[in-house]
């Protein structure tokens, strides 16, 4: 430092000095190529972050292809999933209805039909007024519940009810909900029993 | 210092992106965690503790367990597979002959090359991998195709890896597992194998404290400390053993008119334990029921 000072800032000649120079373009280049092939690397194995995916699969779509596809045990499980969340408050997780809130859909003839036509008007539409379940009248109203569910929600519910609790009727497939809920076009009404009654089966 | 406020703005850029990379982004891809649903099932995941394995986690703390034993399951692949289970009144030649002529089926068509390897040198040896590979779309069409002549066929999801091997687990570990670990036990050293499974390993809770009492008189030649601290050795009462004295080998077993009694800390460790039961299937790690130790 002194010398510095005493010299006035200037170099003594003989020593080495820095000059400042662009960087060298290999490096530049270097660096580039890595974080290329970093992205490439991290687009193909990273799973986007989504907090599901796990090494060692490397995205949703192939976590998605090892889920096992057992068909009705799997349908069964979802029926039973969205029945205790939507329908099971009122009519009870053993499907045995709660009096004063909901009849029953253990052995009711309306959900045991022999076509599922009725039944999957009910929680599209709602129902208004009387109907009679198992030889009891019911005089109370029902909630379009099953509007907000997707056809192929839906109609694990409605075959988990109609296979469920002693229930043995035949599954209600998710193109017969669309066909269905296309056909009402949006204009849903409460139904009443007479006009359940009225419809093809 | 000429550079003071580049110097402070480069150190606080390098150490804030650290800090977004490791804790702000780790938070938001995983501190969102909640109760999962096992798969093609209504059961909630992971099921909460009793009173007495939630405090078993502390004792597991306090005593360093973590320090030899790990709780975290790898996994390095996973197949998907047709396995053959009955041929029904075919022979195996007619099998293979049927599946040579669904190779024309175009959703066979890239695994048709190893669906024909996998049969070639096969003698008629019932259950039979007929395909195991990634493609889910080949595995729905050969069940689909198998259905249809009357021979059984089961498709199945199995993960693979060293650990899964070994019988430490039956899928790895995910987040989701240790939603009421607090802390968070993982463990980085496996001088012990891997306790996820513990609990369907070992699911008795006596031989827990027989074995953390006296590892060697279960396992000769186990390396694992005795944890004599977690037991009392005390007098019989009466000359009658307590019911909650440990059973010992002669070896072990302490003096004559001595008992070895498990503590309250012993009892919740081996609790513990015994809850450590990652053996359902989750979205985020199938594999197929079938499989499971229910």
């Amino acid at each position: 430092m002194s010398d510095e000072i005493k010299s006035g800032g200037k170099v003594p000649p003989g020593e080495p000095t820095v000059e400042r120079s662009a960087a060298p373009m290999w490096i530049i280049v270097v660096t580039l190529t890595l974080l290329f092939i970093g992205g490439l690397y991290l687009d193909s194995h990273g799973g986007w972050f989504n907090p599901q995916v796990y090494s060692p699969y490397n995205s949703a779509e192939r976590l998605e292809a090892f889920q096992p596809r057992s068909g009705a045990a799997d349908v069964a499980a979802q029926g039973k999933r969205s029945y205790e969340a939507v329908c099971g408050v009122c009519h009870g997780s053993d499907g045995a209805g709660k009096p004063g809130q909901a009849p029953p859909l253990a052995g009711s003839e309306w959900v045991v039909a022999k076509g599922d036509n009725r039944l999957v008007h009910i929680p599209l539409q709602g129902l208004a007024g009387t109907l009679t379940v198992k030889g009891q009248d019911w005089n109370l109203n029902m909630a379009a519940m099953g509007i907000a569910l997707s056809d192929a929600d839906l109609a694990a519910v409605l075959t988990y009810m109609r296979t469920s609790w002693g229930n043995k009727a035949g599954e209600v497939t998710p193109d017969e909900v669309k066909k269905i809920r296309d056909a009402m076009g949006g204009h849903a009404q409460p139904l009443t029993g007479d006009d359940l009654k009225k419809m093809p089966e | 210092m000429k550079n003071g406020l580049t110097v402070f703005l480069a150190a606080f850029v390098a150490l804030g992106a650290s800090w977004f990379g490791f804790v702000y982004g780790a938070l938001e891809q995983l501190g969102g965690q909640k109760q999962t649903v096992v798969l093609q099932s209504t059961d909630n995941w992971p099921p909460q503790r009793t009173g007495e394995a939630t405090l078993g986690l502390q004792v597991y703390k306090k005593y360093g367990c973590a320090a030899c034993h790990t709780e975290q399951v790898r996994q390095t692949d996973a197949a998907n597979e047709v396995v053959l289970t009955s041929l029904g009144d075919h022979s195996a030649q007619d099998f293979r002959d049927f599946i040579q002529s669904l190779m024309i089926v175009p959703e066979l068509m890239p695994a048709s090359n190893t669906i024909v390897a996998n049969l070639a040198a096969w003698k008629g040896d019932l259950p039979e991998t007929v395909y195991a590979g990634d493609d889910n779309t080949v595995v729905s069409t050969l069940a689909s195709k198998l259905k249809t002549v009357k021979v059984k066929a089961e498709t199945r999801v199995v993960p693979i890896g060293p650990d899964l091997q070994r019988g430490w687990g039956m899928r790895q570990s995910v987040a989701a597992d240790y939603l009421y670990d607090q802390p968070v036990q993982l463990g980085d050293l496996r001088a012990g194998p891997d306790l996820s499974l513990i609990g369907v390993r070992a699911p008795d809770m006596v031989w827990h404290l027989q074995h953390l009492y006296a590892p060697q008189s279960i396992l000769k030649g186990s390396t694992m400390p005795a944890f004599r601290t977690l037991f009392e050795v005390r007098k019989k009462i009466g000359g009658q053993a307590s019911p909650d004295a440990l059973v010992l080998p002669q070896q072990f077993a302490p003096a004559d008119g001595l008992e070895v009694v498990p503590t309250v800390e012993a009892r919740e460790l081996a609790a513990y334990l015994v809850s450590l039961k990652a053996n359902q299937p989750l979205y985020e790690a199938p594999f197929t029921t079938a499989n499971a130790a229910k």
